[in-house]
Formats: structure tokens, sequence, C-alpha cells
């Protein structure tokens, strides 16, 4: 559940198509986004699942659909 | 109307900004809010003689954004900085549009973040008009996307068309896209892609594309808006501050020259003046963000009260134009279903 809602997330905001993403999808060198497209998506999430602000440090660790939804499902109700 | 205004951004911050603003408040008879660090931002005021004048007031804010801070997590590291605190009273509808002079990218990167792109623009686009004896080119990109797709070019052609339209009223703007000749073949694969959407968006009727265009172009009056990737872009538009700096700087030594030089000069002094306030990019306002929700202008960081006022002219200009709308109404014309 969490994957599909980050996968939709991102295919609204990039204009990508689902079966072109998976876990292991990378977001800069994957998708070709950039930092600020991260942070963008990162904030939508923190909204979307209620989440705390996400730490800096922690921000830097995410490079894959696959980091985004482990730390989802870590931090949220969800 | 209400404008927030970055008192904290620029070279001449807080003071320069403080003075722009009386001088709107005055002028243009608009509210303005004053962010920034309360103490200094009222003793500017009171150097303007303006510690009572009834359209500003001032919310504070300790912390400056600098260009220092990286752009992408300014905005987060910093939350009581005049810039973020500017872009959060704009997302929550404190203000009608807001002004800066600080930090391009932190800005560009903050509204992006905190007052969001409008719903289906991918990239928020920086659109300076350059004077060209006329009503002037909308240049757009000119450096918020060094990489870019089809269709941010053709999303740019729209909204660079309905800012020249709206707010300059110039009637059906003709657009042009940068390339390295006009022929329809030149270029490289972005601008042969994107000149086959910008064709069709063309022959559709919803833009007025008038071909490619060479930088030489610029000044000709071919065109109301120029569409390039901000890569060149940014290279084109600091190309043509470079060659006018030089270019003033030469004549102005031909006129003081020599006696004779000197009397000519002063035959043509206000034709002069004329053309230096033309080209002067005080008079010119600040730089627009296209695409992003609601008026976000950026004004030189180097920017005197002169230029804060005309930014801030500007701002009204945008908010009452409705741009954003515009581009809302047509988001539809300005998707492609799936990018290869």
């Amino acid at each position: 559940m969490v994957y599909d809602k980050i996968v939709e997330m991102i295919c609204e905001q990039f204009g990508m198509e689902p079966d072109e993403l998976s876990e292991n999808t990378t977001f800069i060198e994957d998708m070709g986004i950039d930092s600020v497209d991260v942070v963008e998506l990162v904030v939508d999430l923190e909204t979307e699942f209620g989440l705390d602000e996400i730490p800096e440090e922690e921000l830097k660790k995410l490079r894959t659909i696959g980091d985004l939804v482990a730390y989802v499902s870590a931090h949220s109700d969800i | 109307m209400r404008i927030i205004l970055d008192a904290m951004g620029g070279d001449n911050a807080p003071q320069a900004v403080v003075s722009g603003a009386v001088k709107a408040a005055r002028e243009l008879g608009t509210d303005i809010v004053l962010v920034g660090r309360e103490e200094q931002v009222r003793s500017c005021l009171a150097q303007c003689g303006a510690e009572n004048e009834s359209r500003i007031t001032v919310q504070n804010a300790t912390e400056v954004i600098t260009m220092e801070d990286e752009a992408s997590m300014a905005w987060r590291r910093k939350k009581d900085a005049s810039m973020t605190v500017c872009l959060n009273m704009l997302r929550d509808g404190q203000g009608d549009a807001m002004v800066s002079a600080g930090s391009t990218g932190a800005l560009l990167s903050g509204a992006t973040l905190v007052v969001k792109r409008i719903r289906g623009i991918r990239r928020a686009a920086m659109g300076p008009v350059i004077p060209n004896g006329g009503k002037g080119v909308l240049l757009i990109d000119c450096g918020a996307n060094v990489e870019c797709t089809p269709e941010y070019l053709l999303q740019f052609a729209y909204m660079g068309s309905f800012y020249m339209e709206r707010l300059v009223g110039v009637a059906k703007p003709r657009v042009a896209l940068l390339n390295v000749g006009t022929e329809d073949t030149k270029g490289g694969e972005l601008q042969k892609a994107a000149f086959a959407l910008l064709k069709a968006a063309g022959d559709a009727g919803r833009i007025n594309f008038v071909g490619n265009a060479e930088g030489s172009d610029l000044f000709t009056g071919k065109m109301d808006v120029l569409v390039a990737d901000g890569f060149a872009g940014n290279v084109m538009l600091k190309t043509v501050e470079g060659a006018a700096k030089f270019m003033f700087g030469q004549l102005k030594g031909i006129l003081y020259g020599s006696t004779k030089n000197k009397l000519a000069a002063l035959a043509i002094k206000k034709d002069l003046y004329g053309m230096k306030a033309m080209l002067d990019p005080s008079e010119m306002g600040g730089t627009a963000m296209l695409g992003i929700s609601k008026p976000v202008i950026k004004a030189h960081g180097s920017s005197d009260d002169r230029a804060i006022f005309n930014a801030i002219r500007q701002a009204i200009a945008c908010a009452e134009a409705d741009v954003a709308g515009a581009i809302e109404a047509n988001i539809e014309f300005m998707k492609l279903e799936k990018e290869n």
C-alpha cells in the first residue's frame, strides 16, 4: 500500500508510468530528477503520510523508491 | 493589494529594500509587509521618516538566508529566515505576491517547495524582459533549469506568452525558439523535438509560434518571447549584459576623449540618458518566477531602492494580471501524455 501510494505520487509529479518503476529505482540516476525534486517529493510524502519532518541525515540516505517505502513504513501509522 | 517583501535579501538590504518599500507604499498605494529583523527594519523605516507609515507593517524574522546556504535546503534549515517567512506567508494567503532580492537558487527552490508549482507544470522558469527598444523580449528560461526536456520548453512558451499578453499588453505574442539557425531543421535533439511541439501548438492556434531565432535576432523586434533551455538562456543573458556594459564603457571613453567630443556629448545628453534609462536593470523591475502558483518576483541581488520599487510594481501587476490563472486554465494543452 505504501509502495503503491508512493509510485502514484511519483507518476503524478514526474509524468512517469508505474511499470517504469520498482523498489530498486534510484531517483537521481534512473529517474533523472534533481535534488529539488527529491525534496519536493519528500515534503509531499510527509504531508500525505503525516510524518514528522524527515531529518537531513536521513534524507541523504534515501536513494531509491525502496528506501522511501522503508522509511515511511517505519515512521508512519500506516 | 498586499505585497510581502523580504527586507533582508540583497546586497543593499535592509536599507535599500525598506526605502523602496516606503516609496512604493506612498506612490503606488499598496500595503507592504516588511519581513526581517524587526529592530533593523524599524531603524531603516525611521531613517526614511516612515516609522508611522500606515500601509507598512513589519513581520519579525530572525534569520537570513545567505549565498552560502544550500539552495534546495535553505528554507528547511532556516525556518525563521526572512525569505522562508515570506514564502510561508504567501502560501498561507497573507499577501498577494512576494518580492525578494536574496539568493536566486534558494528563492526558486523555496517557491517550488513551499508555495508550489501550478499543478501540471513540470518546472518553474525565470523570465526577465530584455529591453529591445519596444516592449521588450521575455527570455524564458534564463537559468533555473540547466537541463530541459522538450515538454519544459513547450510549457515555457505558453507561460511566456501569457506573461507578455497579460502583463506587457502584447496581443498574440510572437514566440520563437532560441537556436543556432532559423531553418526548421536546425539544432540538437532538444531543439528539434521542441520545435515540433511549438509548431503543433502554433498550428492549433494556441500560441503564435514564429519559428527558430538566433541570438542576434533578440533586438530585431521579430519576437516577444524567446524560449530557451536554462543553460543557453543564461549564457545569452549574461553575454548581453556583458556586451552592453562593454559598449557603454567604450562609448563613455569616446564621449569624454576630447573637448570636441564632450561638446558633442552635451548636445545629445538627454538622448544618452534616455538610452541609459531604457537599458537600466533597475527600471525593469525583477524577474518573474513563472509556473509558481502565486506571484514570486526575484529582484536583482544588487538592487537599490529604485529597483525594489520597480520590482514591487511588477509584483502588483503580476498579481492583478493573474498569469498563474491563465496558465492553470490552459494546462491541459501544456502537457504531453507521456515523455519519452
